[in-house]
């Protein structure tokens, strides 16, 4: 008892005295409001990020789960005059929005020198805003009890055998964009080839139970509903590993596609100073090892020095890296409607249950 | 004076709740989406002529009414010998079972939905049982299409319509039915020519309030019909929460609440021209 009582008093006393050592640096202590996504994103990012940030800083951190991206815009937009929060993490199609609109602020390495160390589509992506903190891929995911031997390629999906057992996300969710996108590349050479993908699409259609998965995909997969479905990589890994390898995780050879997500400090941030702290932070080779680790993001700073095993298990491992197809985000969404609409009349409709 | 206090606490709540977010709404709706998707301040009906001018709107409008319609159709009509049912119990049970009839409200809707899934799944009750007797060898597709959304948004339309004829059909006076009976009519008949006749006006007042209910629903064709399903509430969602097009979305619950409206007025019509 005595023990416990005298850690927890160091381990208090350890942070306090860190607190102005950190703050001597420029970084004030107080408190912000970190907005970002719920669940497991939450659980992961506060052990690996927040709570070292905390610890060094002295900042107290609030988490605001946030939803969607979209819902997390929705906020910024009514929060305008009065914002809530001073940190948002969102994909980087909903942040240029963000951007456009002067949700959150225009941000470069003159004022936080990290993103000086950032690679350069990371320092792209964001555009004048904020870069990005995390990329994501694109995976298909299956039930490796009923699939053997384990797929390479996304044309395990179109097996006449998995009729009814495939779940696929239609555009607009990001997912169909970007298997669209994946297929166009590999069959006619340029991802912005609708075209060239729709036949595939179109044979696929019969195979696919929900254009919907609800929840996702990774649990109609471990409740028997489906044997494959599309994924993001991060999440799928976590899923392989919490289940004991019944979900399957496959980069498939055709390619894969990055999912972006931007890191910004929200305009006019109650708590300016710590926001651009957490961010540097957030950006930092250090906390971008972490999360890499811990949950299989791939770090946007190459300084990250990331464990060969957390690397192999994300699309920056070099064996995979000629697999990406280089989708500019923002062009997708001029096309996002037009896609959306061939999905509806020639996909779906060709899909009839 | 003291009425118009009295109507002052609930017209407050009203205009905060109500009139306040669809005039947001209706402003919203004026505005601009740029190419990428940013909200740009404006004053201008341009997006309505977009959605208007869209032949997948007009998809959308037909998608819903028709299966509003059916939905309400069949769930008034499963709704009816239920009632029945009720009003020739004994009065003692008449409680118990009218609450039981009801007793779906008590579920929230997703989690009804959920009871759906797991019996109309491919690998649900109903398949089981149907590849158990040997009847069939591969799954009924009976979710994730248009007939999962029916048989889902008929089954939570039926509590509503319950409720209606039981207020509808409590009203009338059994004699009638008991005097048709002495005078020498079947119960066939007594039903077609006494209690039919007279149930119409509760049965157009379920008809109807089911059917304004069916248009707006989300959950059920959202959950059931496994992106197979297109319907105006559907859309909406889409584009708020998938492509952030804000405008387009408002402008898309702005017709859809102008048609409940228009709705409503007839629906009040119908049931006053029914009473007359």
């Amino acid at each position: 008892m005595r023990r416990s009582a005298f850690l927890a008093a160091f381990t208090a006393f350890g942070i306090a005295a860190s607190a102005p050592a950190f703050a001597q640096g420029g970084q004030p202590g107080g408190q912000m409001t970190l907005q970002a996504y719920a669940g497991i994103f939450r659980d992961n990012y506060t052990e690996v990020v927040v709570n070292p940030f905390t610890a060094r800083s002295g900042t107290q951190v609030q988490y605001f789960d946030g939803g969607t991206s979209a819902q997390m815009l929705g906020r910024l937009r009514a929060q305008r005059a009065d914002p809530q929060t001073d940190v948002v993490i969102m994909d980087v199609t909903t942040a240029a929005v963000a951007c456009a609109e002067g949700l959150v602020e225009r941000i470069d390495a003159s004022v936080l020198p990290v993103i000086g160390e950032l690679g350069p589509m990371a320092r792209e992506a964001g555009g004048a805003c904020g870069p990005a903190v995390t990329y994501d891929h694109l995976v298909m995911v299956y039930d490796t009890r009923a699939v053997q031997p384990a797929p390479t390629r996304w044309a395990a999906m179109w097996d006449p055998a998995q009729r009814g057992r495939v779940a696929v996300s239609a555009p607009p969710n990001i997912q169909g964009l970007a298997l669209t996108a994946i297929l166009a590349k590999a069959a006619g050479g340029d991802w912005r080839n609708i075209n060239a993908a729709m036949p595939m699409l179109r044979e696929l259609a019969p195979n696919v139970q929900t254009f919907t998965p609800n929840p996702d995909g990774y649990t109609l997969i471990l409740n028997d509903q489906v044997r494959f479905a599309t994924g993001w990589n991060a999440r799928a890994q976590l899923y392989h590993d919490q289940s004991q390898g019944r979900i399957g995780v496959v980069l498939p050879e055709e390619g894969t596609a990055f999912q972006i997500n931007t890191i910004n400090v929200v305009a006019n941030a109650k708590n300016r100073a710590q926001a651009l702290a957490f961010v540097a932070h957030a950006l930092s080779a250090e906390a971008q090892k972490a999360f890499t680790e811990r949950m299989f993001y791939g770090p946007t700073n190459p300084n990250a020095q990331v464990s060969p095993a957390a690397l192999n298990r994300t699309a920056l491992a070099p064996q995979f890296r000629e697999r990406i197809v280089g989708v500019d985000w923002e062009e997708m969404v001029r096309l996002r409607d037009q896609w959306n609409q061939r999905w509806r009349r020639e996909v779906i409709a060709a899909s009839s249950r | 004076m003291s009425a118009a206090l009295l109507l002052l606490p609930a017209v407050l709540i009203l205009a905060a709740g109500f009139l306040y977010p669809v005039a947001l709404l209706g402003r919203i709706s004026l505005n601009r989406t740029s190419d990428i998707g940013a909200m740009e301040p404006d004053l201008t009906l341009a997006t309505f002529e977009k959605v208007v001018g869209d032949d997948f709107t007009w998809e959308l409008a037909w998608n819903t009414a028709t299966l509003a319609a059916g939905s309400a159709l069949a769930a008034t009509a499963l709704a009816l010998p239920v009632v029945l049912l009720i009003r020739a119990a004994p009065p003692r049970w008449r409680g118990l079972l009218s609450l039981m009839a009801i007793a779906p409200l008590l579920v929230s809707g997703t989690a009804r939905i959920v009871g759906w899934l797991a019996i109309l799944g491919d690998q649900g009750l109903i398949n089981a049982m149907l590849e158990g007797l040997g009847l069939t060898s591969e799954p009924v597709r009976l979710i994730n299409n248009w007939t999962g959304v029916r048989i889902g948004l008929t089954e939570s339309l039926m509590p509503y319509a319950c409720l209606v004829l039981i207020a509808g059909l409590g009203r009338l006076d059994p004699r009638l039915e008991e005097a048709a009976a002495t005078l020498g009519a079947t119960r066939t008949k007594t039903f077609l020519r006494v209690t039919l006749p007279l149930a119409a006006p509760a049965l157009l007042a379920a008809f109807l309030l089911t059917f304004v209910l069916g248009v707006s629903a989300f959950i059920t064709p959202r959950l059931m019909g496994g992106g197979r399903v297109f319907v105006v509430a559907t859309e909406i969602f889409d584009l708020a929460l998938e492509t952030v097009d804000w405008p387009a979305a408002a402008a898309l619950a702005m017709l859809l609440l102008g048609a409940l409206a228009v709705a409503l007025v007839l629906r009040t019509a119908l049931m006053r021209s029914a009473r007359a």
